[in-house]
């Protein structure tokens, strides 16, 4: 609906091979196994240039409007994939827009080739940034770092005396400790700095914070769309074929009315969605106040249809075996990722009367 | 995890006060601060399975040795004729103390009575509830199949009369504890060509030692692995494990579903309520960073409230019960299942929303301690047991519109 044409062929090409990857049983390996990276999806994503679509052609990247960046996520989401890619990109957008020539030439090829970043996905309280910045050196520790083991690069708020400024700094150069989640899609981890090398932004902190917290706010409400579609469509094939009483349980009312406000929760968040990215796409003046209202929205409605999905599944759906816990860990950890939706709220409250 | 107690000083004997409830009481709680190990319940995190099985017989052996394992049962039957006022008194103590819930022991506890009590006969329940009283046997319940949930009469697993035995052949599904069982509560069809799909079914008492019986653990999505898949290839039965009349089956698994509805829910609403009180004393003491979030602390006092209405539905039930014990005599079980199971699902993901991040790390899970354990995600996950088992809420609320409120059909 609405999706520009190139976009729309996008979104076919990302699904095509996420499908592919979902029916290869890799995602249902890699939730199997605990595995840290899911190598078979993270190297075709790398090789179709997944990682280079908002970087800008002049460093080799395809340069792409952001509304490719959220058909992606969304894809993600459908297919709950294991693929640390939305914090790249978003790092890859701050090093565009605020990084030095050096600090470009330094980082926009090997994030556009596969290399993944990390930062903190603790919530939007930047004034209690723990890094201090000594001799363009950090010390220090950073916890909460999202799919932190996997990155080659940490993008963190540090203080250097008075001032708060942004900080790159290689991921060689610090020891990252994995910490295991719920959710085996994704992990968090907390690095300890002795001394690391740091590449600091001049540009004002909040700025920087601001962006980074748009784009992981339009990544995690794609990703809980895409997720909530994909959670809806399967339960009800299940509701059609599974038969008790004698008769497709989809037959009895009290479940056809919960599936169906599912359904108006779902297309009501991905109307906002649209509404989001195109604002954010623009760099339009409320894009901020959009993102963070769908955050809110999308999340808790990707909840909400996998909760349900699981009673509406009875006794198989309580299983491991069965792809509703997937999503059920996925959209649950989604909700409290970059804050949970109160602070959204809040912070959506205060942009409003401002 | 060891099993093993604190020295004991004395022998205990609350049962010698049953007189007094205050010195009864008293009695219980002297008793359980000598006996509930210190810290098992940390210790529980994450213990191998072996540890958490010697761990629920330590503690059932130990509340035998005070009869308070089985103290409403019948003495006849290796209980204490207990009332119910006393056995709401041991509920409390043990919650208040903080001691073991033997949960691997709900079904010999629970729905082994609610059957024999009215429709075993007096063999079975002589050897029976005595086995549970006396041996610590573990019983499970093989009711679901994969055709037959929420339509359980639809139930397929067939038991046919040969001579003195019935050979039993199918399947069962979701039988919590199957793996550890030395008894299966079974139905199964005898009557294939009933009118009525509910006329056919027999109940009986399966050894799960039986040659052809075979037990496949089903791992659930909190990673732990519970319950079970049953077959059964040619299975003997013997005619005298058949419990009631053959084909008289489904009336009395309504009285092993409503233990279920009833009974056990008053144990784990007591041990939310202590998890309440416990957090209302932190917060008195020094409140966390949560109490100062509004919204938070709305819902907390909400859910408070509606565990407070959930209590006093569950002691009204169970004064009920003590003037006529037979459960389908008061109204409230199927209510209080519904309370309870909504209220855990909110509550339990409350604790999510306070926990934020650090709530979504994966854990290991504590066992034995109820349904707040302050593993976050393991609780939320673990609610769904209350919201499906026994009954899916669907299946009860339509239960309760048709038979309370006596909406048509
Ligand atoms: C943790 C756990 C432990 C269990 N332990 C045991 C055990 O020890 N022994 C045992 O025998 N079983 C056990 N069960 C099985 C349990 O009793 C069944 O899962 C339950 O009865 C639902 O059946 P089902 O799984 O086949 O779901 P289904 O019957 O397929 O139901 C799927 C969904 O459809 C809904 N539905 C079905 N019919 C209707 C209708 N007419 N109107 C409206 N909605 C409807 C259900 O409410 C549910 O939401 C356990 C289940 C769980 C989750």
């Amino acid at each position: 609906m609405g999706e520009a044409v190139g976009t729309a062929e996008l979104r076919e090409s990302f699904r095509e091979v996420l499908d592919d990857i979902v029916a290869a049983g890799c995602v249902r390996r890699h939730v199997d196994e605990g595995a840290s990276r899911c190598a078979p999806l993270w190297t075709k994503a790398a090789e179709l240039g997944w990682f280079a679509l908002l970087t800008p052609e002049s460093h080799g990247g395809l340069g792409l409007p952001r509304a490719a960046a959220a058909a992606l996520y969304e894809e993600l989401g459908r297919a709950a994939a294991p693929l640390p890619i939305a914090a790249a990109l978003a790092a890859t957008e701050i090093v565009s827009a605020f990084g030095s020539q050096a600090q470009q030439a330094q980082w926009l090829s090997r994030l556009a080739g596969g290399d993944a970043a990390a930062f903190s996905a603790s919530g939007p309280a930047l004034d209690d940034a723990s890094l201090r910045l000594a001799n363009a050196a950090l010390f220090g520790e950073t916890g909460d770092l999202l799919d932190g083991v996997e990155a080659a690069l940490l993008l963190a708020p540090v203080r250097d005396g008075e001032n708060l400024r942004w900080a790159l700094i290689d991921a060689a150069d610090l020891s990252m400790q994995r910490i295991a989640l719920v959710d085996r899609t994704r992990s968090l981890a907390r690095a300890r700095l002795d001394g690391a090398p740091a590449s600091v932004f001049s540009a004002d902190a909040h700025a920087i914070a601001r962006k980074l917290r748009i784009h992981m706010s339009i990544a995690l409400a794609c990703d809980s769309i895409g997720g909530a579609r994909e959670v809806l469509a399967f339960t009800i094939a299940y509701l059609k074929t599974r038969e008790q009483f004698g008769k497709p349980i989809g037959s009895f009312q009290a479940l056809k009315h919960r599936c169906a406000e599912h359904l108006v929760a779902i297309e009501a968040a991905s109307a906002l969605l649209g509404e989001a990215v195109s604002r954010w796409e623009r760099d339009d003046i409320e894009a901020e106040l959009y993102a963070l209202l769908i955050k809110a929205q999308a999340c808790d409605v990707y909840a909400a249809v996998a909760e349900d999905a699981v009673q509406l599944h009875g006794g198989i759906g309580f299983t491991w075996e069965h792809m509703c816990h997937v999503y059920l860990k996925r959209a649950k950890l989604n909700q409290v990722l970059f804050g949970a939706s109160a602070a959204y709220h809040d912070a959506a409250a205060r942009l409003l009367a401002a | 995890m060891t099993a093993k107690g604190k020295s004991e000083s004395r022998t205990f004997a609350p049962l010698a006060h049953r007189d007094d409830l205050d010195a009864f009481r008293n009695e219980v709680r002297n008793w359980l601060g000598a006996v509930v190990p210190e810290g098992w319940f940390a210790r529980s995190a994450g213990a191998p399975e072996a540890d958490y099985l010697a761990f629920q017989r330590w503690w059932l052996g130990e509340m035998q040795k005070v009869g308070l394992a089985t103290p409403h049962w019948p003495k006849d039957w290796g209980g204490e004729d207990l009332s119910l006022r006393h056995q709401v008194i041991v509920s409390e103590e043990m919650v208040r103390a903080g001691a073991p819930n033997p949960d691997l022991y709900v079904v010999s506890l629970y729905h082994l009575p609610a059957t024999l009590f009215a429709h075993g006969a007096p063999a079975q329940r002589e050897r029976y509830l005595k086995g549970v009283v006396e041996r610590g046997e573990i019983w499970c319940q093989g009711f679901s199949e994969p055709n037959a949930g929420s339509d359980l009469a639809a139930l397929r697993t067939r038991a046919e009369r040969r001579g003195d035995v019935f050979v039993v052949n199918g399947q069962k599904v979701w039988s919590s504890f199957a793996a550890h069982a030395n008894y299966c509560l079974l139905l199964a069809r005898t009557d294939p060509n009933a009118p009525k799909k509910q006329a056919g079914i027999s109940y009986f008492i399966l050894d799960m030692k039986s040659p052809g019986v075979t037990v496949r653990r089903i791992k659930q999505m909190t990673g732990q692995s519970e319950f079970c898949e049953l077959f059964f290839d040619d299975v003997e039965i013997p005619g005298e494990n058949l419990i009631g009349a053959e084909n008289a089956g489904w009336a009395i698994a309504q009285s092993t579903l409503s233990a279920e509805r009833g009974l056990i829910i008053f144990d784990l609403a007591e041990r939310m309520h202590a998890a309440f009180v416990r957090e209302i004393a932190a917060v008195r003491a020094a409140a966390p960073a949560w109490w100062a979030d509004a919204a938070l602390r709305r819902t907390f006092v909400t859910h408070y409230g509606e565990l407070q209405s959930l209590r006093l539905l569950i002691r009204r039930m169970l004064s009920e019960l003590d003037e006529n014990p037979e459960m389908g005599a008061s109204a409230l079980p199927p209510l209080i299942k519904i309370k309870w199971s909504e209220l855990l699902r909110r509550h339990t993901d409350f604790w999510l929303a306070v926990g934020g991040l650090n709530a979504q790390e994966d854990a290991p899970p504590l066992t034995g301690g109820g349904h707040i354990t302050g593993n976050r995600m393991q609780d939320f996950m673990s609610s769904y047991a209350w919201t499906i088992a026994g009954g899916a809420n669907e299946i009860i609320k339509t239960l309760i519109a048709e038979r309370t409120l006596g909406l048509p059909r």
